[in-house]
């Protein structure tokens, strides 16, 4: 077993530098830190002169305000579609959001097992799934649902599988992670016992990480919901499709209604989700409560012996597992039966294939040339980085008070988390849609929509990092006198830093691909190019403007791993 | 391999084993040979190679340089399949038990099965009844049947030791390793642990190599010490009839720090190392329970 042993080091402190320094001078950072801290000061530059270039003026907005009292007189009262077709497309987005993040699930645990360090066959297997990681995150799920509709008949079957592949980079990163984390010694005990390698894998890191695999998945479904919006605009079925064909044929009251009932599916889909989270990732705690009768039943069963051959009893676990694995099976198998897949299409597909690949090969850039191209994608960079910085101002904010350890009372803490739910449960997608039609055109409307959705999710992530800082420094620097606020810069703020850093990465890279996607409802940048080229059978040019997106993304990606690193 | 129970050799016989992690040679010659039968402590101060030599034993590490022989199969020769069967026959009781937290103790015992199946296996229902009343024997005979249904990570650390020493038995082994088994204990699960390995491996005739640091522990539970300084051996008699010097003799070669010997200074990491890991133990311990 070769155990990977490329754990970044701190780079050696020269022990006898601290004691040369001139007493108070600041310890000497060596170059590559002081290359980090001007990298993140350029990018933070680079941020903020976007966001000052896309002109975002209250005084703007307001003026927009005629257009908006013009939009609502058009919705005047908001639409839904008859209650038959709306169960019916409800349904069928659930099913087809739920099989998609399942597919993406099984296929991401072998990707997974490749691409930890401490279950991978050996390096090369290792690449490989790191490859397959980071290539099927940087693909934006819309261009695979524009690859699959081309080609099998329509049907649920695209969508499932643009989403089954695009979820695979998040999932299989996330199960990997998972996999690194665990206490090697039941796996140890395992093949020190004469497990085999599969049984070692199913007995001795399965168990360990389910609780945090099922947590993922669950919020990929999150995110895949509100993304199969977006597949709607490239036709793939479900509600999406009809709020698209509302906003087209300038039905705005039909397209309002279908999009209220899409942010009220979100936020609920999030409140379930987060629950079975919560169950699943505070199970110990829950064994605590509980323990005073389980402690009795221990008690009665010591009274009455079992025999070598008694039955497993039923207790209260027992059956709460039974019912959510056979609930979580129900709802699994009515997912993909409600999404009527049609099987033989996934065979018939094989012999088209060729004759399909071919139009997406050689990249070039049709009618356009590689400036104008280049200074579209760069647009769509300047969005997400200029979302990014407007994000991580709100979300210091809200996720500060979210945090338990911050928060000046429990009331503050509840109120700042249902606000970070419910605004993740918007779909950046449909407010960006309104913000169009309200601002018009262009990169400010998407600015505003992904910093708004970037709050949601950095300032959940703020919020849970802060949570888990020491408190031993807090109590340290309270007991010394020092206020809230000091206590919370001095203390809790330092040691979130890092982990705050690495998330606003994690934001910039989620943004290029969001922003991608805003550009095809209209928020500028690379989008617009990307949908005009599919709907214009200009496949080659697609494969351009993906290639793009990938070496971006990339670029993002080897950046935040340098950062990570250096500040480790 | 039908006749094992006949071999006529040594159960353990290590010639000249070295190891080298990196630069560092964790084992430097290691000779020693064990009987069937045979209780034995390997005693030392941690970093004296002990841990490293029993996972030698079970084939978790592979010599830089010597041979082992165990069961009078060498393990340098043995492939992938035949080396976990052999695995099979040594059972391996760890310092931090190594259950899985999240299944419950009767599905750690069964794990200790797993060389007897084909496939991996997850959740009680996926091993045959057979094995599943054989580890509710085994619970039982560590006395634990009662708990057969907990989860492994809601019992306190003796009642795990108990069950990670049922998940040996499972193996129905010929010889039982265990690597400081009592170290992560209070005095009182230490001594029912002890004396439960003892009482077993006696029960099944099982030969016992044991890890411990405990000098007074050692000569009050093994037939044999054989006592390891710094990747050698140092020290190898019998405990029967042993005289007040003799003891002090093991003391001095074995427990440095507590002599003030001069050798303490070879090695300062591992003394001072030893206390601070008792008291981080006796923390943690305090913390569990």
């Amino acid at each position: 077993m070769s155990l990977d042993t490329k754990i970044p080091t701190r780079p050696p402190a020269a022990p006898g530098l601290a004691l040369k320094a001139k007493p108070g001078a600041l310890p000497r950072p060596t170059p590559e830190r002081t290359a980090v801290v001007l990298t993140l000061l350029a990018i933070a530059g680079v941020s903020i002169y976007s966001l000052a270039k896309a002109e975002i003026s209250l005084a703007n907005m307001l003026g927009s305000i005629a257009n908006a009292e013009r939009f609502l007189a058009r919705v005047g009262t908001v639409k839904f579609p008859p209650m038959a077709e709306l169960l019916e497309l409800t349904v069928l987005t659930l099913g087809l959001v739920l099989t998609g993040t399942l597919l993406a699930a099984v296929l991401s645990v072998p990707v997974a097992y490749l691409a930890a360090a401490n279950t991978t066959p050996g390096r090369g297997f290792q690449a490989a799934g790191r490859f397959i990681t980071v290539f099927t995150r940087a693909i934006p799920d819309v261009v695979f649902a524009m690859v699959f509709i081309l080609v099998f008949s329509l049907g649920a079957l695209p969508g499932i599988l643009a989403i089954g592949l695009h979820s695979i980079g998040m999932i299989s990163k996330l199960f990997a992670d998972a996999i690194e984390q665990i206490d090697e010694g039941p796996r140890l005990a395992i093949r020190a016992a004469g497990g085999s390698k599969t049984q070692e894998f199913v007995g001795g890191v399965l168990p360990q990480v389910l609780p945090s695999w099922i947590a993922t998945v669950l919020h990929r479904n999150d995110i895949n919901l509100r993304g199969s919006v977006i597949l709607g605009y490239v036709g793939v079925v479900g509600l999406g499709q009809d709020m698209s064909h509302a906003f087209k044929s300038l039905n705005y009251s039909l397209g309002m209604g279908i999009a209220i009932v899409m942010f009220i599916l979100c936020v609920a889909m999030e409140l379930v989700s987060g629950a079975i989270r919560k169950v699943l990732l505070g199970h110990t705690s829950a064994a605590g409560r509980t323990s005073k009768r389980a402690a009795a039943r221990r008690a009665a069963r010591a009274a009455t012996p079992l025999t070598a051959n008694s039955a497993r009893p039923w207790t209260p676990a027992r059956i709460r597992n039974l019912i959510w694995g056979w609930g979580a099976v129900a709802v699994a198998a009515a997912g993909v039966w409600v999404c009527d897949i049609k099987w033989m299409d996934l065979i018939e597909v094989w012999p088209k294939l060729p004759a399909i690949m071919v139009q997406f090969w050689p990249p070039n850039f049709g009618s356009y040339d590689f400036a104008t191209m280049a200074s579209a994608m760069g647009k769509t960079l300047a969005i997400a980085l200029a979302a990014v910085i407007l994000s991580l101002v709100f979300s210091l904010l809200l996720g500060s008070f979210a945090a338990r350890n911050v928060a000046p009372t429990n009331a503050v803490r509840t109120g700042s988390r249902l606000a970070l739910v419910i605004i993740r449960g918007v779909p950046e997608v449909i407010l960006a849609i309104m913000l169009i039609v309200v601002t018009g055109l262009g990169s400010q409307a998407g600015i505003i929509a992904l910093a708004f959705g970037g709050v949601g999710l950095l300032g959940k992530l703020i919020a849970d990092s802060l949570e888990e800082v020491q408190t031993g420094p807090q109590k340290a620097l309270t007991a010394t006198g020092a206020t809230r606020l000091q206590t919370y810069t001095a203390s809790t703020l330092p040691q979130g830093a890092r982990a705050i850093i690495g998330h606003s990465f994690y934001l910039l890279d989620t943004n290029i691909r969001a922003a991608t996607i805003l550009g095809i409802v209209g928020g500028g940048g690379i989008g617009y190019y990307l949908l005009n080229a599919g709907q214009g059978s200009n496949y080659q040019l697609v494969t351009s403007i993906v290639l793009m997106i990938l070496v971006t993304v990339l670029a993002v990606e080897g950046l935040a791993m340098w950062v990570r690193k250096v500040l480790r | 391999m039908e006749q094992v129970n006949k071999f006529s050799g040594h159960a353990i016989r290590a010639t000249n084993v070295v190891k080298v992690f990196g630069d560092k040679a964790a084992l430097k010659g290691v000779d020693l040979a064990i009987e069937p039968g045979e209780m034995v402590v390997l005693l030392g101060l941690s970093g004296s190679g002990k841990s490293t030599f029993l996972r030698h034993v079970d084939g978790l590490e592979t010599p830089t340089s010597g041979t082992l022989n165990v069961l009078d199969q060498d393990l340098t020769t043995l492939s992938g399949s035949q080396m976990r069967k052999l695995r099979a026959k040594v059972g391996f009781v760890f310092q931090q038990f190594e259950l899985v937290p999240s299944l419950s103790a009767l599905e750690n015992v069964l794990t200790g099965a797993l060389s007897t199946l084909r496939g991996p296996r997850l959740g009680l229902a996926t091993y045959p009844r057979r094995l599943r009343v054989k580890a509710l024997e085994t619970l039982d005979q560590v006395g634990l049947l009662e708990l057969a249904y907990e989860r492994a990570d809601t019992l306190s650390g003796g009642q795990q030791q108990r069950v990670a020493i049922a998940r040996a038995l499972m193996q129905e082994p010929e010889i039982l390793l265990a690597d400081e088994p009592v170290a992560s204990l209070d005095p009182e699960s230490s001594r029912i642990v002890m004396s439960l390995i003892r009482e077993i491996a006696r029960e099944r005739n099982l030969t016992v190599l044991c890890s411990l640091h405990q000098v007074d522990l050692a000569l009050s539970w093994a037939d044999r010490i054989i006592g390891l300084r710094e990747g050698a051996v140092v020290l190898d008699t019998p405990t029967a009839g042993l005289g007040r010097a003799e003891v002090m003799e093991i003391y001095g070669k074995v427990a440095v720090d507590t002599q003030g010997h001069s050798a303490a200074s070879a090695a300062p990491a591992t003394a001072v190392a030893e206390p601070q890991r008792a008291a981080a133990l006796a923390y943690s311990g305090a913390a569990n329970s």
